[in-house]
């Protein structure tokens, strides 16, 4: 089926089945690949994207759900809150592998959006649905809250 | 507890019958017998015309908040009226990935409950417009059947819902109706929603009596 | 390429940038490498030849092969330091070529925390050596004495006149060079580093954050089908039958192919099963899932984790076969004024890198290429050889980054799937693992019983120490019925125990594999420094001492063991014992650092608790505090997190920062949820949360890590952190209220969180 939907400003036009994943979506139909399968049942966060700015799993997320809406990835996340967040994550080099972390890295933004000086405990319950297997919370943290400062 | 005073608990349900288009008297003397609308039993949850054998109204009025208690208690729906901040999934784990409450219900910032909630459920995810925990001082979790019964009639621990208001809730609210629509590893609440509410209806039509 | 493009409906533009990125990032590399006439084929830790690794390019860009596999330990940083160090190349110009996998390189195998271990002088050979061939072509064209040049910075000057070539100026001539000997190369001072042990931005991060560069999962080729597996739920289990019908009227299947059932023992063989070919990932899976199978099971089907579990602490409560002795333990222990037993449960865990294994083949003849996220590439060569019947020579193994691999992706199984699967349908194939299949047909770290004993005299002090440890073994996996406790086995933690008792035996029993064994980052230190570090602390408790006094007191005075004396085979984790001994100094001083870092001693408020641990493993040292709060319902908070690390010489010390704060998570979520269990033989954890890991909201809020200074040659620094954070943890949680953790994980599978303390609700 032909739908047509908007991804990091672009407008696609796709023939799917409007019930795929938008995940699989982005990753084998726009070549997009920035966002991450981690387990496909919204436990990881790795397939974080933006859906009209805000955070969605996009394992879980069927195509159909962001037609007319736009999405944003990790390829096309920006604003002062995303620079901010990559200059933090640039600076402490926080990530391991990296594998997760366009997942933390959408979700740091969509805190950040939100709560500009996030308290630890807001950090806590925005970052818990993103698993980061190397373990790099000590630096996340770090990081999120380096950006809150730059990005003032 | 400030509860909702038994007549003007009557009087208002029957606003509610008739507003709601429905048949059913709402005299208390008059035991609701062999009327012909009522939804058959359902997968666990009994029709409304099983309780007319019970000829004592206040016993019936118990027999059926206890029947509308096996859907409120079932774990679709206390899941998201949890004792704590965390709702709770499958058969009463705490939610996976911790989330919480947040100031309206919907999450916190950055994890809302849409970051996996859609409109309806989609392969392993529970789904509903507008999926969200129930306020704090709503919170059926580890609470006894009598418990949720004086809690819901409380306009101070049930959102300033009226009667007329709460059946609406139960009957077409579709985050209620969520409760018979899970995904497949997840249990329906018993009945069906159309049946909740017609067993809400008449417990409220039989004086809206705890039970003990 | 375009055809692909039209099909998806997107611009040409998007797709040629991701394969040319692709293409970019995998190219051969070091296929012109010296085959003969280098002097510097044989230098410590293998081949030094510069052009194996180097490449000078005209835009004066330094092209640094690496030849390990980057899993988030930061080793093309780490690499690239080193031999840019010697090179005395300017880093922004340093570029990173990915090795393919191939025996020229020598050991390959991204594992056992030993790619600078092992590579450390080999690389900085390979840089001096360019160096001196830059130096010396300068010279020579300057008509100079090579002693009066100097290599610096991407540049030779001659200061004497001031005139300077850059090495892309120099590149063609500097080949022209013959190599050095070892001999002729002067390496850098160590005061005159400038990239060595410091904290050297890493090279791969930046792309990172844009979501750029190239997994396994997001290797793309023109015309690729996508595969996913379902495999027989036992091992060694068969297809009875199989009815894809319903699989076919899925959108975009192509078809099913069916894979022989493996002959054990398991190595790296497919498991078998069916495979659904699919123009998208999500056609694959949907395939998968309706596959009408009829499996025939494996022979473990009476295999129950449960039932296991007894069995295996059955064996630990009987003399068992003595494979280290010091003095007369059971003499010690019969004259001890007090004796103390403690037995520890550890079971099966799975490695669960956040990308599930993924591979994709494209066949050209009877010769296969493959794109993949491996640590061992020349294993997976191997096993595509093997597995196709075809000579290694027709197999080129292109490694991708990986996401996450902590020895899962070492087994390159799902390699062999790919190019299997790939040469059936006669086109590339990318075989992906979903996260089900990664958990439930993995290489599970085995499950152990221990048991301690330990006799005290009437001070308190150890006296005699028995240390009984049973575990299936990792050689099941590469032989059948192999059921006997490894000295490589032994070595992690058991075998190599440091401590100042004068009576001290280890014992090993036999045991059965009835999963694929395997190794998760630090192996049997896991389960080992568990039993070990908390049974010191159960003595101290004991003895009426304090937990770490006692501990320094067991490591004992300054000195050397080797546990190859008293009867253990102790290979030292292939490093040289006379270069990497087991130093008990190093091991007390991490032990003090971290105690000090915490201000072991404080007065804690009411609920909390410290504990300490350390452990040597891979030639490196840790010690860690871990501080916890107990509540009265049973709630736990890991407060503070305090790591000291002693691994000798550090490369990028930033990075081995984030090893010691990951590596110590990584051992307490192992800790806190880890389980994998069977039954009738088939894996019951499918996803997360089943199978669960740390969260943001689980992992401690305050963390503080040491490295120690040190110019001892290079230890591991990848698994050594893991090993010492869950006895840490328990031991925290014993001083905090008094419960004793001796089976893991801490937390079941109610996921109620609550410790079983007085008044916890469970």
């Amino acid at each position: 089926m032909k739908l047509s939907i908007e991804v990091n400003g672009d407008r696609h036009d796709i023939d799917v089945d409007p019930e795929t994943p938008l995940l699989w979506v982005l990753r084998d139909e726009l070549r997009l690949t920035g966002t991450k399968y981690g387990c496909g049942v919204a436990q990881c966060g790795a397939c974080t994207v933006h859906v009209d700015g805000r955070p969605r799993r996009a394992c879980v997320a069927p195509v159909r759900s962001v037609v007319d809406k736009r999405v944003t990835t990790i390829e096309g996340v920006s604003g002062p809150t995303a620079d901010a967040v990559r200059k933090a994550w640039v600076s402490i080099d926080v990530p391991q592998c990296g594998y997760c972390q366009s997942g933390q890295i959408m979700s740091a933004v969509a805190l950040l959006t939100k709560i500009r000086r996030p308290s630890d405990e807001d950090i806590d319950h925005a970052m818990s649905g993103n698993i980061c297997r190397c373990a790099t919370y000590i630096r996340i943290r770090r990081a999120i809250h380096q950006a809150a400062g730059d990005a003032e | 507890m400030k509860s909702f005073s038994r007549n003007l608990w009557a009087a208002t349900s029957l606003c509610v019958a008739i507003g709601l288009g429905c048949v059913v008297s709402c005299q208390r003397s008059r035991p609701p017998t062999s009327e012909p609308t009522w939804l058959p039993a359902d997968r666990g949850l009994r029709s409304v015309a099983d309780f007319a054998v019970i000829s004592d109204d206040d016993e019936r009025s118990r027999a059926l908040f206890l029947e509308v208690a096996k859907v409120l208690q079932h774990d679709r729906c206390v899941n998201c009226h949890p004792a704590g901040e965390r709702p709770l999934q499958r058969s009463g784990e705490p939610h996976q990935p911790l989330v919480v409450r947040g100031e309206d219900g919907f999450g916190a910032p950055g994890l809302g409950c849409d970051t996996c909630h859609g409109e309806s459920s989609y392969l392993n995810m529970p789904g509903s417009p507008h999926w969200h925990l129930a306020p704090l001082e709503m919170a059926w979790e580890g609470k006894s059947a009598r418990a949720i019964c004086q809690q819901i009639q409380d306009p101070q621990r049930n959102g300033g819902k009226s009667p007329a208001e709460l059946a609406q809730h139960m009957t077409h609210d579709e985050l209620v109706a969520y409760g018979w629509a899970p995904p497949e590893q997840l249990e329906p609440a018993p009945g069906n929603q159309r049946l909740l509410g017609q067993l809400f209806q008449a417990w409220l039509d039989s004086g809206a009596v705890c039970p003990e | 390429m375009s055809e692909t493009a039209t099909r998806v409906g997107v611009g040409r533009r998007n797709f040629l940038v991701t394969s040319a990125s692709l293409i970019l990032g995998l190219t051969l590399a070091g296929k012109n490498a010296a085959a003969g006439g280098s002097p510097l084929t044989i230098v410590r830790g293998g081949d030094a030849s510069p052009d194996l690794f180097i490449e000078l390019r005209p835009d004066e860009t330094v092209a640094i092969t690496c030849h390990r596999s980057e899993m988030g330990q930061q080793i093309w940083t780490a690499m690239a330091q080193i031999i840019a160090e010697e090179l005395e190349a300017d880093w922004d110009r340093v570029r990173i070529v990915q090795a393919v996998g191939h025996p020229r390189y020598g050991d390959q195998n991204t594992d056992g925390s030993r790619s600078v271990r092992y590579n450390f002088h080999r690389l900085r050979v390979a840089g001096g050596a360019l160096r001196t061939m830059l130096e010396r072509a300068a010279a020579k064209r300057w008509k100079v004495a090579p002693s009066s040049c100097r290599a610096v910075l991407g540049k030779v000057t001659h200061p004497a006149t001031k005139r300077s070539l850059s090495y892309g100026e120099l590149a063609a001539d500097a080949r022209a060079q013959p190599i050095p000997a070892e001999g002729e190369i002067v390496l850098k001072k160590r005061a005159d580093w400038r990239y060595i042990a410091k904290p050297v931005k890493s090279l791969t991060v930046p792309r990172i954050v844009r979501g750029e560069g190239t997994f396994g999962m997001d290797v793309q080729l023109p015309n690729m089908l996508v595969a996913v597996i379902a495999r027989p739920p036992q091992v060694f289990g068969k297809l009875k039958s199989v009815d894809d019908s319903q699989t076919k009227q899925v959108s975009g299947v192509v078809e099913t192919v069916t894979l022989d059932t493996p002959k054990p023992p398991a190595h790296f063989q497919p498991l078998g099963g069916v495979a659904v070919v699919a123009r998208n990932t999500w056609a694959a899976i949907q395939g998968r899932e309706m596959l009408e199978l009829k499996w025939e099971e494996g022979p473990s089907a009476n295999y129950d984790s449960e039932t296991f579990a007894q069995e295996l602490m059955a064996k630990v409560r009987k003399p068992g076969e003595v494979r280290r002795r010091r003095g007369d333990v059971a003499a010690a222990l019969e004259r001890a004024a007090e004796t103390v037993a403690a037995e520890y449960y550890v079971p099966h865990l799975v490695h669960s890198p956040i990308e599930p294994p993924v591979a994709t083949a494209k066949w050209d003849g009877d010769e296969v290429t493959c794109w993949a996220c491996v640590q061992a590439p020349q294993a997976a060569r191997k096993a595509v050889a093997r597995a196709c019947e075809i000579p290694e020579d027709n197999v080129t193994i292109n490694v991708t980054w990986l996401g996450g691999g902590f020895g899962r992706k070492s087994k390159p199984d799902f390699v062999a799937e790919a190019a299997l699967v790939a040469r059936a349908v006669q086109a590339p194939v990318k075989l992906v693992w979903t996260r089900e299949d990664e958990l439930k047909h993995g290489y599970y770290h085995a499950v152990s019983a221990q048991r301690l004993e330990a006799g005290l005299d009437s001070e308190g002090r150890c006296v005699a120490f028995l240390h009984r440890t049973a575990f299936p073994v990792i050689g099941s996996t590469f032989e059948a019925g192999a059921d006997q406790p490894s000295w490589g086995e032994l070595r992690l933690g058991a075998s190599d125990t440091p401590f100042a008792v004068p009576n001290l035996q280890l014992e090993t029993g036999r045991a059965d594999a009835h999963l694929r064994i395997g190794w998760l980052r630090s192996v049997a230190n896991i389960y080992h420094a568990f039993a070990v570090q908390s049974f010191v602390a159960e003595l101290a408790h004991a003895a009426g001492r304090d937990p770490k006094d006692y501990l320094l007191e067991l490591i004992g005075p300054p000195r050397h063991v080797d546990p190859n004396d008293e009867g253990a085979e102790y290979d030292n984790y292939g490093s040289s014992i006379v270069e990497h001994p087991i130093d008990t100094a190093r091991l007390a001083a991490v032990t003090t650092t971290a105690a000090t870092m915490a201000d072991w001693g404080r007065p804690l408020p009411k609920g909390h608790g410290l504990g300490i641990a350390a452990h040597r493993s891979f030639a490196a040292y840790v010690a860690t505090v871990v501080e916890v709060a107990v509540d009265e319902a049973g709630r736990l908070t890991i407060v503070g997190v305090w790591s000291a690390m002693d691994a000798g010489t550090v490369v990028n010390t930033n990075h081995a920062h984030s090893q010691l704060e990951g590596g110590t998570l990584f051992g307490l979520s192992n800790a806190l949820y880890g389980q994998i269990t069977a039954k009738q033989g088939i894996v019951e954890q499918q996803n997360f949360p089943a199978w669960r890991v740390m969260r943001m909201n689980e992992a401690p809020r305050h963390m503080e890590t040491t490295i120690i200074a040190s110019d001892a040659p290079p230890g591991g620094v990848g698994e050594p952190p893991t090993p010492p954070a869950a006895p840490a943890l328990t031991n925290a949680i014993f001083a905090a209220c008094g419960l004793r953790v001796r089976r893991l994980p801490i937390f079941g599978p109610d996921r109620r969180d609550r410790l079983a303390v007085e008044g916890a609700k469970q």
